[in-house]
């Protein structure tokens, strides 16, 4: 016994010490909603996870099958619920590349426009609850009020805060409404103000900074090899943005610079998606700056509704009406992959036709799944606390991942 | 440019490459299965550079040729909304859609892998890609494709106890199998469990004619 006490090393040695599994969610209040984490750990230490999903699964594909093309839009709002906008663009994109039609000059611009708000939105929800579950729930209040502004701008736009369904084949459903435009300049510098706040709280913030730097590493290659896309492909120095690479709609036209990172950890992450903001804010400046008066949508009544002065007052009018509201419009046969810059990373849909006027099948990429997979490869080695950083970097939105 | 990598995949896999084509922008190769793993490889670590598994889809045909526009047979629960007997369903019934992208060169390619009914397994690539582990889950899950050498071959998104393959165009869109007894709807326009109208009744006709009664007398 009195040689042990000598030894303090030696006295540890002996204790006995066995892995334990710990469960994280699927209701825990950091696990965002339905992630449920199997955690094997050794002492604080984890050696080994699990992710399991499927909690939200929602048969997004099954259920589009049985839609028309437009009923489909809808189901893509709630794949990732806080940029819609992003998703209703990706999936109508894919619809009109199956068509080959292209949208209108205005609704390009319009796109854009909705789409990099509701980029900044997601950012800010991100960076938000970062804040939120490391203690700072001062960021939040901040993130959720910016949000909120951009938020109430998009109801008054589209008729919706999150189910925006708002594009159309060829177009989209609303034009601006009046007055959009000054009310947009007036809450942006509130949104960029509240977003340097944010900046100024966390990015030099001592606490903040020793949990997040360093933790959850990855380099470039391994990145790639995951399947990660966007804002944490970007955090690994790798200079892959879809609206740069591939630009669509008018992403050519914008004056825009893609952030990249070094270290690929949390801290990366979370800077860059800070980073992007400040560029989606630009975009937006620009697209307000250059957008072009005209229709929002295109006059081809095989993909679009006709006005409803042709509906009530002629009979081809009604008659492609009930036709395109009865059947769906005829997307002729084929198969696509279409892919754009979500929020998180590419948003792809895989979308084919058999020329009816129902898809075929529309599968969807969320650009969190493969994320998701890589969480057991990034927290292992680390602890337990270190798993709600990490977990926030990456932002699982439930509702695209498991579709 | 994309189409010197569909020849350089030409001349490298004689064999293996069965046909190639291009529809909308995107390159697609069909390639024999046996040989998907190597070309998987030697488009990752080859001068092709794609290091990027973006998705793979799968397509049943099941239905490709007789499913038709319009509403309505989707309220059975029981069968199909289309009739199976009036053309022979397609042959390989499966197709595989490995879209993988270069970061490097900008390029993409979509590698296709039909396969038959009676006959749906085909080599893991999760050697290849890492991402593929969770994507070939997916895919197992939902339409019964069996990997074979998946190191983790189960059901991801669906419940361990669930019967069948809900994305094979043989699984019925409404069919319900809860794990917990579900309460007794007996009426509701696109609710839980099966329709008042059961097999074969239109969705459009369940609902025609319903009595407005009150929602909280059920239960």
């Amino acid at each position: 016994m009195t040689e042990h006490h000598d030894d303090p090393l030696a006295l540890e040695a002996d204790l006995p010490s066995s892995l334990m599994t710990v469960n994280l969610g699927p209701s825990h209040p950091a696990m965002h909603g339905t992630v449920r984490l199997v955690v094997t750990l050794d002492g604080e230490t984890i050696v080994d996870a699990v992710p399991e999903i499927g909690f939200l699964h929602r048969g997004f594909t099954k259920s589009s099958e049985a839609s028309t093309w437009h009923q489909v839009l809808p189901y893509t709002d709630r794949l990732n619920y806080v940029s819609p906008i992003l998703n209703n663009v990706g999936y109508i994109m894919g619809v009109e590349k199956l068509i080959g039609i292209e949208c209108t000059e205005r609704a390009k611009y319009l796109r854009v426009l909705g789409g990099e708000i509701s980029r900044i939105c997601d950012h800010l929800t991100c960076i938000s609850a970062i804040g939120l579950e490391l203690g700072a729930f001062t960021v939040f209040l901040y993130g959720v009020e910016a949000r909120e502004l951009l938020w109430d701008r998009i109801a008054e736009w589209t008729g919706a805060r999150v189910t925006t369904s708002w594009t159309r084949v060829g177009g989209v459903a609303t034009d601006l409404p009046p007055g959009f435009v000054e009310r947009l300049r007036e809450c942006l510098p509130r949104v960029m103000e509240l977003t340097h706040e944010i900046d100024v709280l966390l990015s030099r913030n001592r606490i903040f900074y020793d949990r997040t730097r360093g933790i959850g590493v990855i380099d470039g290659d391994e990145a790639l090899d995951w399947g990660f896309t966007g804002p944490c492909l970007r955090a690994c120095g790798v200079n892959y943005d879809v609206r740069k690479a591939h630009p669509y709609l008018v992403y050519d036209r914008m004056d825009f610079e893609v952030p990249l990172g070094e270290r690929g950890d949390t801290y990366d992450r979370y800077i860059l998606r800070l980073r992007e903001i400040e560029q989606s804010h630009r975009i937006i400046l620009q697209c307000l700056d250059q957008i072009p008066p005209g229709p929002i949508i295109i006059d081809d009544w095989r993909y679009a509704l006709p006005p409803k002065k042709d509906v009530f007052g002629s009979i081809e009018g009604v008659m492609a009406h009930f036709k395109l509201i009865m059947e769906g419009m005829m997307v002729p046969a084929g198969e696509v992959y279409v892919y754009t810059e979500g929020a998180n990373g590419e948003l792809g849909f895989h979308i084919v036709s058999n020329g009816t006027g129902k898809p075929y099948t529309v599968q969807v990429r969320g650009p969190g799944f493969p994320i998701l997979s890589a969480l057991p490869r990034l927290i292992k080695g680390h602890a337990v606390a270190d798993i709600i950083p990490i977990f926030d970097s990456i932002n699982m939105i439930g509702g695209e991942v498991e579709q | 440019m994309a189409q010197a990598l569909v020849d350089l995949l030409r001349d490298t896999f004689k064999e293996a490459v069965l046909s190639s084509h291009s529809h909308r922008g995107d390159e697609v190769v069909v390639v024999r299965r046996e040989s998907v793993q190597e070309i998987c490889r030697f488009l990752k670590d080859g001068e092709a550079r794609m290091q990027l598994l973006r998705y793979i889809a799968c397509v049943d045909l099941l239905t490709y040729d007789t499913e038709m526009t319009g509403g309505g047979a989707l309220a059975s629960n029981e069968v199909p909304a289309y009739d199976l007997a009036k053309k022979a369903p397609r042959e390989p019934r499966f197709q595989l859609g490995y879209n993988v992208y270069s970061v490097v060169r900008k390029q993409s390619v979509r590698l296709r892998v039909e396969l038959r009914s009676d006959d749906v397994k085909v080599p893991t690539v999760t050697s290849v890609w890492r991402t593929a582990d969770w994507w070939e889950r997916y895919l197992f899950d939902m339409f019964g494709i069996d990997f074979i050498g998946h190191p983790n071959l189960k059901r991801i998104l669906m419940y361990p106890e669930f019967q069948g393959h809900p994305l094979r165009k043989d699984y019925p869109t409404r069919k319900r199998q809860p794990l917990v007894a579900e309460l007794e709807f007996p009426d509701l326009i696109r609710g839980p469990g099966p329709g008042p109208g059961g097999a074969g009744v239109p969705m459009s006709q369940t609902h025609v004619g319903r009595k407005n009664v009150d929602p909280t007398t059920y239960d």
